[in-house]
């Protein structure tokens, strides 16, 4: 059954993502962007012109782009169907290359940021939580409103003030390693395991205090409403009937604890799943104000640069990559609780 | 057990004036001030007032517990000579569970959702003895056989969304008598179920009660209840005890005014205003429905749900039909495709001889204004942000065509005739009871002069004494107006107050239908005689306890999606036979004018059978 | 177990206790407002002519009284730079004050165009469920699962980086939002007592809809629209940090920020803290305000 679940939600997820795939080839051709003229220049020639136009593939009818792009037309080459994301039309080289470089420094600063946000946010939350109303609560509640509605870039510039200007404690905004330091060989693609795996302490030690700053950012941001979420399913657990009638039957009081623990956990998980999605897309502020060359900055330099295949790549692999995070946390949230049905 | 032993009997648990308050943000709440109530060894005490009176407070507090942010503030709770107030949280825990249990009245958030129930008994069972993981399943199997739960091996492992109300409840008890506690305190232990099963449950916890030795603190709303099964009443009113003696002497003359208000309907009803010695009014049926069947679809599946098959009933002018049955029998399903507010899938439905079902809905505007409808819940009908006066000239200006002062006028006669008061007319409805809320959907219903009004269920959630009032206003409009009702209830002590006529349904079908002297007194067909008598009439004097209940209905309603081909009591009924099993039961007219769906009761089997 | 039915939300803190939040939360947006309204007119400079020295520090905290005094005095003729210069010489002052006017405007204009359109199509699917509504909701449900900042960046870089445009994208991307919430409080309250109700008087569907159902389903919509209007400054702010939201030199406070940015690891803070300050509280004052207006619903 468990199996059947999984299979038709990624039959659902092609789905959603093959729709919006189709949806943003055409928006962001109907839009009245004119990538030629950004590639030629506004003075150039009809001719040369032309050439780019042909270069690009835009002179052909935009079914027939279509049908290149998902690969379903063997003559034009291959497409998605493939698993081509197509050529940058800047650097000329595959997309799936390029995201395949960028994706791994965004997903490890979520995965760190996630990890050290619940790490602080969770406890904070079931503190706030145990006296409703009381001056922890308060001060808590206020705390995660304000963290949650923050502009991340700019608490970043002022992090980078603070900590790389004035103190002094954290290096220069300017990527996952500094200029000097050469990358460890590439074996999965995550700078701090391939340093592990290459053995160079020094060089994981690196990157983890070049991450020091956007990850202590995207924590604030993130800590504001995993707060909130925390404390109201902890608060709503704490005073389920379930748990006073555990109280009632003279149960001891690790396992009433126990008990409502499990019960706030399990809608948690879900929403930090919808978190974790969303921050896949908005990491790109904070990546632009370190310069860590993630996938939220390779978003920006292919909008930027009009560089369609590159747009189009950027947002297939950001909701497929969603998409399989929330089946994911769909799966644990099934485990927590057995009233949720696989259907 | 007899009541007035109580007093000599050693006091299990005793409360003295006790008091507790909530601190909320609008101010201060004290729902219980000084009250004071103590339970003798084996006494099954109940315990009456009021939703929101503090009853339930009142049980919490007898184990030293509050839900926050509410707060014991004095008082002594007496337990074997100490004090809950003076212990600390350890000693409570012990005692919690051990020696006083306790059961509510929603058993299933009560149950914690994520465990197995029978992990949930045997953590009790633990908390309270060294008993290993295995000796506690054992325990938990064993309870739950004691409270009656088929299969017990199996159901330990089930989850409490997969047992029904009933189940769910019987769990709870199990893993209250676990420990085999000295007192046992059941907060409205059955609100929720239904008759049928609710009679089958509070006979189930009494034996129990009777092979553990524990007391009981029986709270409840419904005086059918108490008068069944407790030896001892005490009346929770304003925060305090304001009555509290033996059962017969309290439901024989009743002391305190608000005693008396409570048992106001049941008086009357013992008074001889019953309907049940009227004549049915004669004449041409007003409403006449034939064959009505409805089946709803299961998304995602082609399976159906039969909520109506086949079913025949007409009402005549001035007359009321009631309509009972347990929930899921399509009583209110009737109702609303009486008024096209469900589309019946077959069947037809006249009014006056004119049709109504299959009409355009352009042409069916027209007859709302013949027949009207008061649902259930008096709170939900009425649109929150609309005033009285609005909600009263909706009617009117959809079929009439007064002037805006003779609207005005009506507003205030409607008003009058329902007994609200008239200068309320431009405040929101949100600040009056549900008895007044109620009164108001019946002034909507009766405003542009409607012949037939469709009662669902509507004094199904007031509180006793203000069913005696509406039921009366109801008898008065009839009077007046001519109407004529189809009272859909479960409560058979206010159909038999108002109606002339009664239907008795069960899984979608009519399974006998007569007047109420005739079913009320004699019921013929088997589901009948159950409902009949699991029904607990507030008289102390024939306790069910006392007597020897015949033999009744078994186990659980079908599914309707999966309804048996046969009869569809067959699988629960004590006079099923290979036959009942096998063929479908028409509804078949007996000599005295009733019509019953019953092979057997028809060729006279059951005759002396109850 | 049940209780009053008034002492039973015991959820979030006491309203009482809050208050103080809600007031900040008022004075905020109420400046903000004011400064959209009126800015051009209280202005020391023009804040889009860099006619000024540039990356100038702002005077020093203990030198305020005295500048004040002389301000008030006439002792001193030109204006002070209260927040300082930044490095095209802009007075930094007259654009943080001067931005409400660009920043609220989009983000209420997008919010209410989004709040209209959602509203409908959501009382529309919740109410009339059939196919058609139903495919409507499959393309909001394809719509919703853009990455919101990125298809936001997409939009108005290629459509052109113009006020309008901004105002559409955000609209766009809001409107499943508000589509959600209506219909699912519409599929509440159509099965609702007082909507048979209304049926049984012989109401026609299109009136049970507008007239009952409507008014009744607006809350959601009307609660998030405070979440949304701060979520859309910062939205705002963040394209033109990167370069895709409104041109220089329109006072923006995430394009001063940006301007900025460059300087601060130079240790020059003030040209990007001080807008930041003013979106900080903005922002904060909206959620404070949306956050008491959800309580205020709840109970």
């Amino acid at each position: 059954m468990v199996a059947r679940y999984i299979f038709r939600r990624i039959l659902v997820g092609t789905v959603q993502i093959l729709s919006l795939v189709i949806a943003v080839f055409f928006l962001i051709r109907l839009l009245p962007a004119d990538p030629v003229s950004r590639f030629v220049g506004l003075n150039s020639s009809a001719e040369a012109y032309a050439q780019a136009e042909r270069n690009l593939g835009l002179d052909r009818p935009l079914l027939t782009q279509l049908g290149h792009y998902l690969g379903v037309l063997p003559s034009e080459g291959p497409g998605l169907l493939q698993g081509s994301l197509g050529t940058s039309w800047v650097t000329g080289t595959p997309v799936l290359t390029e995201i395949g470089q960028a994706l791994p420094i965004t997903i490890e600063l979520l995965t760190f940021a996630f990890a050290v946000a619940l790490l602080i946010s969770v406890p904070v939350g079931m503190l706030a939580a145990l006296r409703p109303g009381g001056a922890a609560d308060r001060g808590v509640f206020a705390y995660s409103l304000f963290a949650g509605s923050q502009p991340e870039f700019w608490w970043g510039l002022l992090f980078v003030y603070v900590f790389f200007f004035v103190l002094g404690w954290a290096p220069a905004p300017l990527g996952v390693l500094s200029p000097l330091t050469s990358p460890p060989p590439p074996v999965t693609g995550f700078i701090t395991l391939d340093s592990l795996i290459a053995g160079r302490p020094d060089t994981l030690f690196e990157v983890l205090h070049h991450y020091m700053l956007p990850v202590a950012t995207m924590v604030f941001i993130l800590s504001g409403p995993i707060i909130k979420m925390v404390r109201q399913n902890m608060v709503r657990a704490l005073g389920s009937d379930f748990v006073l009638y555990a109280r009632c039957a003279g149960l001891p009081k690790g396992q009433v604890a126990r008990y409502a623990l499990r019960a706030a956990m399990a809608p948690s998980v879900t929403l930090i799943g919808i978190l974790y999605g969303f921050m896949l897309g908005g990491a790109v502020l904070i990546e632009s104000v370190f310069s860590l060359g993630g996938l939220g900055q390779y978003a920006i330099r292919s909008v930027l640069a009009f560089d369609y295949p590159a747009i189009q790549g950027v947002i297939l692999v950001i909701t497929a990559i969603s998409l399989l995070v929330y089946l994911a946390l769909d799966l644990i949230h099934a485990v927590i609780d057995p009233r949720v049905a696989y259907g | 057990m007899k009541a007035d032993v109580a007093a000599t009997q050693r006091t299990v648990l005793s409360v003295h004036n006790l008091r507790v308050r909530y601190d909320t943000p609008s101010g201060a709440v004290t729902p219980l001030r000084d009250f004071s109530l103590s339970i003798g060894e084996r006494e099954v005490v109940g315990l009456i007032g009021d939703a929101g009176s503090g009853k339930s407070t009142a049980a919490l507090a007898m184990m030293g517990l509050v839900r926050p942010p509410g707060r014991l503030i004095s008082g002594q709770v007496l337990f074997g000579g100490q004090d809950l107030m003076e212990m600390d949280e350890d000693q409570l825990r012990a005692l919690r569970g051990k020696d006083i249990g306790i059961i509510v009245q929603n058993p299933r958030s009560a149950l914690n959702p994520m465990l197995r129930i029978g992990r949930q008994i045997g953590n009790v069972y633990r908390a309270h003895s060294d008993a290993s993981a295995a000796a506690a399943r054992d325990r938990a199997i064993e309870m739950l056989r004691l409270v009656g739960i088929n299969d017990p091996e199996r159901r330990v492992a089930a989850y409490a969304h997969e047992l029904s109300g009933g189940m769910a409840q019987r769990a709870l008890i199990a893993m209250a008598l676990s420990s085999e506690p000295r007192l046992l305190i059941a907060d409205e232990p059955t609100s929720g179920l239904d008759v049928t099963i609710q009679a089958q449950f509070l006979d189930q916890m009494w034996d129990s009660v009777q092979q553990t030795g524990s007391a009981i603190l029986l709270i409840s709303q419904d005086l059918g209840i108490i008068a069944n099964y407790c030896d001892r009443v005490a009346v929770l009113h304003d925060g305090r005890i304001v009555e509290d003696r033996p059962a017969r002497d309290f439901f024989a003359a009743p002391e305190h005014p608000y005693s008396r208000d409570i048992l106001g309907l049941q008086r009357a009803a013992a008074s001889g205003v019953a309907r049940t010695s009227e004549p049915v009014a004669p004449g041409e049926p007003l409403v006449e429905v034939t064959a009505l069947a409805k089946a709803f679809p299961i998304h995602g599946s082609d399976k159906v749900v039969q909520a109506l098959q086949s079913v025949d009933l007409s009402v005549g002018p001035g007359e009321t039909l009631g309509l009972v049955g347990e929930s899921g029998s399509g009583k209110t399903t009737v109702g609303r495709c009486l008024l096209r507010l469900e589309e019946p899938t077959s069947g037809d439905i006249t009014y006056r001889g004119a049709p109504i079902s299959g009409i355009p809905k352009e042409a069916l505007r027209a007859f709302r204004r013949k027949i009207q409808i008061v649902f259930q819940d008096p709170y939900d009908s009425l649109n929150p942000r609309w005033t009285i006066r609005r909600v009263l000239q909706e009617p009117l200006d959809l079929h009439t065509r007064l002037g805006k002062a003779e609207k005005t006028a009506r507003i205030r006669d409607l008003l009058e005739m329902v007994g609200l008061d008239q200068a309320l007319i431009d405040d929101k409805p949100r600040g009056l009871g549900a008895s007044a809320m109620q009164r108001l959907n019946i002034a909507r219903a009766i405003a542009v002069d409607p012949e037939f009004i469709v009662l669902d269920e509507p004094t199904s959630v007031l509180a006793p004494q203000a069913v005696t009032g509406l039921i009366a206003l109801l008898r008065k409009l009839q009077k007046e107006l001519g109407l004529s009702y189809l009272f859909i209830s479960h409560d058979l002590t206010t159909v038999r107050f108002l109606c002339h006529r009664v239907a008795v349904m069960y899984l979608g079908q009519i399974v006998e239908v007569g007047r109420v002297g005739q079913v009320f007194e004699d019921p013929q067909h088997p589901y009948a005689r159950a409902l009949l008598s699991a029904h607990l009439f507030p008289d102390p004097t024939r306790r069910r306890v006392d007597q020897d209940v015949p033999e009744s209905l078994s186990g659980e309603i079908p599914s309707p999606v999966d309804l048996p081909r046969g009869c569809y009591l067959a699988g629960r009924c004590p006079f099923a036979v290979d036959r009942c099993r096998s063929e479908a039961q028409p509804l078949v007219a007996l000599e005295d004018g009733r019509q019953v769906r019953c092979w057997r009761v028809i060729e006279g089997d059951l005759e002396g059978a109850a | 177990m049940s209780l009053p039915a008034d002492l039973q939300r015991a959820e979030a803190p006491p309203a009482r206790r809050i208050d103080w939040l809600f007031w900040i939360g008022v004075s905020i947006v109420s400046v903000v407002v004011f400064l959209a309204l009126f800015a051009p007119y209280v202005v020391p400079y023009d804040p889009t002519l860099a006619a000024h020295r540039p990356s100038m520090p702002p005077p020093a905290l203990s030198d305020w009284p005295g500048l004040w005094w002389g301000r008030l005095t006439g002792a001193i003729e030109a204006p002070p730079h209260w927040f300082g210069t930044d490095a095209n010489g802009f007075d930094l002052f007259s654009r943080v004050i001067s931005a409400p006017r660009v920043d609220l405007t989009i983000a209420l204009v997008a919010n209410a165009l989004s709040l209209f359109l959602g509203v409908l199509l959501g009382l529309v699917a919740g109410y009339f469920r059939n196919l058609l509504t139903e495919g409507m909701m499959r393309v909001s449900d394809v719509l919703q699962s853009f990455p919101v900042f990125i298809s936001a960046m997409i939009l108005v870089a290629l459509a052109g980086r113009s006020t309008t445009n901004i105002v559409i994208a955000l609209a766009l991307l809001y409107t499943p939002i508000y589509i959600r919430l209506t219909r699912a409080e519409v599929m509440t309250q159509r099965v609702r007592g007082y909507v048979e109700a209304a049926r049984a008087l012989g109401n026609r569907e299109s009136v049970i809809a507008l007239r009952h159902v409507l008014p009744n389903s607006l809350a959601p919509a009307l609660i998030q629209s405070s979440v949304t209007i701060g979520f859309a400054i910062l939205l705002t702010a963040g394209l033109s940090f990167v370069g895709a939201g409104v041109r220089p030199p329109a006072p923006e406070w995430g394009l001063m920020i940006s301007t900025g940015a460059n300087q601060i690891i130079l240790g020059e803070w003030w040209p990007s803290v001080f807008p930041g300050i003013a979106i900080s509280l903005t922002v904060f004052g909206f959620a404070v305000l949306g956050n008491a207006l959800e309580r205020r619903y709840e109970s």
